[in-house]
Parts: C-alpha cells; structure tokens; sequence
C-alpha cells in the first residue's frame, strides 16, 4: 500500500480542469475565446489566473476593465476559499472542465471580498494559519516561526513548491505522542443550502474516554443530517478533496493529511445526486 | 491522561484503502484527459 506521504503529494497536486469564458455582456473588440487552465485544488483562484486576466484583456478596452471576478452557474466565486472547496461545494458530480465565467464589471460587493493584489491573499491565508494554530497548539508553535518561516509558507503555496512548504508545514503537524492529537480540530463545514457561509467549533480529536474522534463523530453534533440512518438512503456526500472518506477515518490523520495549505480541514456537505 | 487509540488493523486498512483509491480515481477523472491544459501561473516574486 502507498505512504501517508503520499496522500500529502496528492493533496498538493491536486488539479480541476476548468474552462474560463468571459460574460457576454462584457464589451469587446473581438470575439473572446475561452481559456483553459488547470487550476490547483489547494491555492486560490486569484492567485493563479493571471494568465486568464492577460488573456481576455487582450481583446478588451482599458476603460471596459475593472476588478475581475468569477462566477459559477450564478454564484459569485469566493476567492479566499481553496479552489477545491470552490468545485466540491458548487461543481462535484458535473462534467469536466468546471466551466467558470469571468468577469470585469459590476462586482458584486455584497457576495465577495476585493482582492487588490497578492498581499491580500498572503494575509488571508497567514491568518488561516494562526488561527489553525490558535486551535491545535495555542499559537505556539506560529509564535516560535521566524517571519521568514512564515514567508516560506507562503512562497510555497504561491510558488507551489512541495518541499518548501511542508519543510516548516511539518512543525505545524506535530503533537505531543500522549496526547493522542491536537487541542482541538481546525475545521469548516460547507454546506451549499444555507445562508451561514460554514460550521466551524471546538472539537477535540480524542474523546474524554481516550479513544479517537472520528469523521462520523464530528458530523455527528456539527450535522447529524449527513449522517444516514440504518437502513435510510444517502442524502449527502460529505466530500474532502473531491474523496468521500468513510466515516471511520479518524479526524486526527484526517487533519494532518487532508487539510489545506492553510491548516484547515475543509470539509463539503453536498445532497447526493439523483439521478 | 491516557489514551486508549487502538483500532484494528482491519479497520485502519479499509479507510487508508478507501482513500487512496479514491485518490488515485479523483487523478485519473480530474487530470488525465486534461494534461495537455495549461498549467496555472506560478509567479516567481519575492524573496525568501
């Protein structure tokens, strides 16, 4: 069988093919051709389209161009959500290539957060990381960085260089061995059917009994209703990375190798298709 | 406090089973007929 390793470099790698299409009622000066790209599962969709943005601009004017956003089927794309929550909450069990429209006029403010440039990113995502760590370890170990390990965090994720990221990720992952896990889980818990954007409390990877939390565990007081009763039909795929985990899987590895780059575990709960 | 985190073998084996194979299908149904895609931009700036 492969390594846990393993699972960390498929995490990492992990990418949707998705074909950008400018809205049509953007003004151009030419017929705009859609732009293909695949885009990684764990960064964000500012942070790697600037390809996209050259692109259409080219058969733009200056004075057509203001912030570019994205839109899937209707919904306005949150960019400070990893690109694979993005697909899994709004495009799982959809045919391939997630097909995205973009836009360069009338953004929508109350739905999504400008994005100005990449610092803008950086911060989001360093202050994922602290409160992540706030949540596993007291801030300890975040507080021990440097800023320049900081920074190699970050240049990891934008650079997407494996190595370099979990050289310091690692230090994040660690636990006392008698502790059997973290302080507490760092999670979210997306649903597409509600005005509340995710489920995020305190909750401990080992049970005041000593045995390990589970996946079902977890789902059990944040969301009962994604756990099926004997007998009932699946209403809800609770999916991690675009994988269904079986309910056994323990949160704590599930923690150390299916979160994001920003040391959360992100986890969708979408209705089972019916057809 | 002590922590009695033992499960079977059989029961570790079937979710690690699970989720590489699922893995290893998420790759073949998300990436392999889409390879000759372009890569998303990867910007080289700044410094360590």
């Amino acid at each position: 069988m492969a390594d846990d390793k393993d699972v960390l470099r498929d995490v990492w790698y992990g990418r949707i093919p998705t074909c950008f299409t400018l809205n049509q009622d953007e003004v151009t000066e030419r017929e705009a051709e859609p732009y293909y790209l695949l885009l990684p599962r764990v960064s964000y969709l500012t942070l790697v389209t600037d390809k996209v943005k050259k692109h259409f601009l080219k058969v733009m004017k200056a004075e057509d161009v203001e912030e570019m956003w994205f839109e899937y089927e209707g919904t306005p794309l949150k960019w400070h959500y990893p690109i694979g929550v993005l697909f899994d909450l709004h495009a799982s069990n959809t045919i391939l290539p997630w097909s995205i429209t973009v836009h360069f006029k009338n953004f929508p403010d109350r739905d999504l957060l400008h994005c100005p440039s990449n610092s803008v990113i950086e911060a989001h995502f360093m202050s994922s990381i602290k409160e992540a760590d706030a949540l596993k370890h007291k801030s300890q170990v975040v507080n021990d960085m440097q800023k320049k390990d900081h920074k190699q965090l970050w240049m990891g994720l934008q650079n997407d260089k494996f190595d370099q990221f979990w050289a310091m990720n690692r230090k994040l992952m660690e636990y006392p061995t008698e502790e059997g896990g973290f302080r507490y889980i760092p999670f979210r818990i997306y649903q597409t059917m509600s005005d509340r954007p995710f489920i995020q409390k305190l909750f401990r990877p080992v049970s005041p009994e000593g045995s390990a939390h589970t996946l079902g565990d977890l789902l059990k007081e944040m969301y009962p209703a994604a756990i099926p009763n004997e007998g009932e039909q699946k209403r809800y795929q609770v999916v991690i990375h675009g994988i269904e985990p079986l309910l056994e899987t323990p949160l704590q590895w599930l923690s150390e190798h299916l979160s994001h780059p920003d040391n959360f575990l992100h986890i969708c709960v979408i209705p089972t298709p019916t057809d | 406090m002590s922590c009695d985190l033992s499960v079977t073998p059989a029961q570790t084996a079937a979710w690690r089973k699970q989720i590489f194979e699922q893995l290893s299908e998420r790759t073949k149904r998300e990436m392999d007929n889409f390879r000759h895609y372009e890569q998303s931009v990867w910007v080289k700036k700044g410094t360590m």
